[in-house]
């Protein structure tokens, strides 16, 4: 294993059946139904991975047994927010585990003169400022339209070591692009591919996840 | 019989342990008739079954094990030439397996005989599993010697031959269309030599005789009392003497629990609070079943598997290389079919019916239908149920799995939470079960055999049966 991903990434445990999801969504030949049942497997597992990464504090219930037990209470409110378009196919696997959570959304495409990713649209909860943020978006490749997305938050007054980034499968270039700049936000990722190939697609990758989940690939 | 109404089965229906604690079989109760043709074997085997008033109770006739005639043969018994009376028209290898089989508490199939074609029907059989007790009659009941010593208790019904004779001639001729002269011809020719011969003597291997067949009610009546009693003898450790065990302080070797994350103690918090919602209790009990289900995917065994992505790169990946069966112990075990379904979309899900008899603490089994994948190479099975206390309803339910043929290391036992006690009692029965359960209470109160701190009832919680 040659590469150590910094501190701020948290990659899934790499058990067997987390890679046997990842080599079913990466194929070719799967189906979209199919592509979309493990997509979201896999997504239920990196959200519950992140909300470990929210505080806590201690709180005692009682039981049925009229037992105590010494449990613990996730502390503040969370939000998702969705870079549009891949990011709203992680939005079932959120609400999959957090039901009626308020959800973002940003859309961020390339600006065809400068070719630098461009800030469309965002709508927020109004209370967003004082929330966790869920960020999702299945692919972390360069990192261009992440580092948008989070400078859009910080500019709706999230804090940044409220940030936690949800992604699929991210590689050691955008890793790097955005803990460069925001080193206080986590990273939650299910595999580290090698890097980007010459068009600066994550190889080996899947594709376009956008257009799988959605169905509008050729 | 008693009978509780409300939440509770009907006590006394169900059956108990056919095993020990330890989870090795005891073996079932056999008992052979013999007698002559129309000497009211099958009579009195009904009787006896009637009176023990036990669901478990299995009724073999020798008929199931006649050989396959040969096309010339079956012309013959067309025109009742056949000696369908001679001690060599039966399958005796066969008839032995299925009762040692059966002895051993296994499942067996038994065949289907056709008397249209002297032909066992094809790829049809009864299933025959969970017998305590196993009657088995036929005239020739009592004649192989290996299958003799296979009998607890040998019965040979003695009825007077000219009853036996006016009987028959009243069957055949109302039953079978045969006239008079035909059915004394064959009485004749084959059932009187037969029995003459090879029937009567095997009085003498018989433990009891039963002058006049079913018409002697005494001795059916002492049959069934000492049949009981032999049951009686053959009780296990109740929950209760379980729940009592001192475990030791290390969890078994083959037992899995959920490293204790933030979400898994904060899901744990919101389960067990008592001032849970319904609404909340189940939205968090199929969260928590979706990780209990993906941490026991990785038992599994996987295999090298290379794709090639849309953007044509190869990956060196995984597959699965099992397939997966659910089992649910009902009720509660039911509460993580959700869990499964979201991880599994089409797995197949068997279940069983598990209840404790409120009046002596044994596990009881109700109902058991299996998905018949289960004895297919490579398949995995999850049995499932919500909370191990002393662990009675696991040992029984994997009891039920290995009498079906299932290899012990291809089942995984999942809960939500379980009791030391249980995990011991399980693992020392089964140690090849592997065992995964998301949180282990240190207390399992012997009197009321809930864990605690623990979470109440399970089941009455997810399906909302408690009382208010």
């Amino acid at each position: 294993m040659a590469y150590q991903p910094p501190k701020q990434v948290i990659v899934l445990p790499q058990t067997q059946q987390l890679k046997a999801c990842t080599t079913i969504i990466r194929d070719n030949n799967t189906q979209r139904a199919d592509f979309i049942f493990y997509s979201d497997r896999i997504i239920r597992i990196l959200v519950e991975e992140g909300l470990n990464h929210l505080p806590v504090v201690e709180k005692t219930v009682v039981t049925p047994t009229g037992k105590e037990f010494h449990g613990i209470d996730f502390q503040g409110r969370i939000c998702g927010v969705s870079i549009m378009r891949a990011g709203e196919s992680m939005e079932q696997g959120l609400r999959d585990v957090c039901r009626s959570v308020r959800i973002g959304k940003i859309l961020i495409q390339r600006d065809e003169e400068t070719a630098l990713p461009k800030l469309y649209y965002a709508k927020f909860p109004p209370d967003i400022a004082s929330r966790f943020c869920l960020l999702l978006d299945p692919m972390l490749a360069t990192g261009g339209s992440a580092i948008k997305a989070i400078e859009t938050l910080i500019d709706y007054g999230v804090a940044e070591e409220r940030i936690l980034f949800l992604n699929l499968i991210s590689c050691p270039e955008g890793i790097a692009a955005v803990v460069a700049k925001f080193p206080a936000m986590k990273i939650v990722t299910a595999e580290i591919d090698a890097g980007l190939d010459e068009k600066l697609y994550i190889n080996p990758g899947l594709g376009d996840f956008g257009c799988r989940y959605f169905g509008t690939d050729k | 019989m008693k009978s509780k109404l409300g939440n509770h089965v009907i006590a006394g229906e169900g059956r108990p342990p056919w095993y020990r604690s330890d989870g090795q079989n005891c073996d079932c109760y056999i008992v052979g008739i013999a007698g002559g043709s129309a000497s009211g074997k099958t009579s009195v085997a009904q009787r006896i079954i009637k009176n023990l008033n036990v669901p478990w109770v299995v009724l073999l006739s020798m008929d199931s094990f006649y050989k396959d005639l040969t096309a010339e043969e079956v012309e013959i018994a067309h025109r009742n030439d056949w000696d369908f009376d001679s001690p060599n028209s039966y399958d005796y290898d066969l008839l032995l397996e299925t009762v040692t089989k059966l002895k051993e508490g296994k499942q067996v199939d038994v065949p289907i005989y056709d008397f249209e074609t002297h032909k066992r029907v094809p790829n049809k059989v009864n299933t025959v599993y969970g017998a305590n007790v196993i009657i088995f009659e036929g005239i020739f009941g009592l004649y192989d010697k290996k299958v003799l010593e296979m009998m607890d208790l040998k019965v040979f019904v003695d009825t007077d031959v000219d009853i036996c004779l006016a009987r028959r001639i009243k069957r055949d001729v109302a039953e079978r269309g045969f006239d008079v002269t035909g059915v004394l011809k064959l009485y004749q020719r084959f059932v009187k030599p037969s029995y003459d011969n090879y029937v009567y003597p095997t009085k003498k291997n018989a433990d009891v005789v039963i002058p006049r067949g079913l018409e002697n009610l005494v001795a059916i009546d002492l049959l069934t009392k000492h049949i009981q009693r032999q049951l009686q003898e053959r009780k296990m450790q109740s929950r209760w003497d379980m729940a009592r065990i001192c475990p030791p302080h290390e969890l078994p070797s083959n037992v899995v629990v959920l490293e204790e994350t933030k979400q898994i103690k904060g899901l744990h918090t919101i389960i067990r609070d008592i001032e849970t919602s319904r609404h909340d209790f189940i939205f968090y009990a199929d969260r928590l079943a979706t990780l209990v289900i993906e941490r026991a995917l990785n038992e599994l065994p996987y295999e090298p598997k290379e794709v090639e992505t849309p953007t044509k790169k190869t990956v060196h990946g995984l597959g699965l290389k099992a397939k997966i069966a659910g089992v649910s112990i009902l009720r509660a075990g039911g509460t993580m079919e959700n869990g499964l379904r979201r991880v599994i979309r089409d797995a197949v899900i068997g279940k069983i019916l598990i209840q404790t008899d409120p009046n002596n603490g044994e596990p009881q089994l109700h109902y058991c239908k299996l998905p018949p994948t289960i004895r297919e190479a490579n398949t995995y099975i999850f049995l499932m149920d919500a909370v191990v206390g002393t662990g009675a309803a696991g040992l029984m339910a994997i009891r039920v799995l290995l009498d079906h043929a299932v290899p012990e290391d291809r089942i995984v036992f999942l809960s939500f939470l379980a009791a030391p006690q249980g995990l011991h009692t399980i693992s020392r029965a089964f140690p090849k079960v592997r065992i995964v359960t998301s949180y282990v209470d240190p207390v399992l109160n012997p009197d009321t055999l809930y864990l605690e701190p623990g979470l109440g009832n399970f089941g009455d919680r997810y399906f909302g049966t408690e009382h208010e």
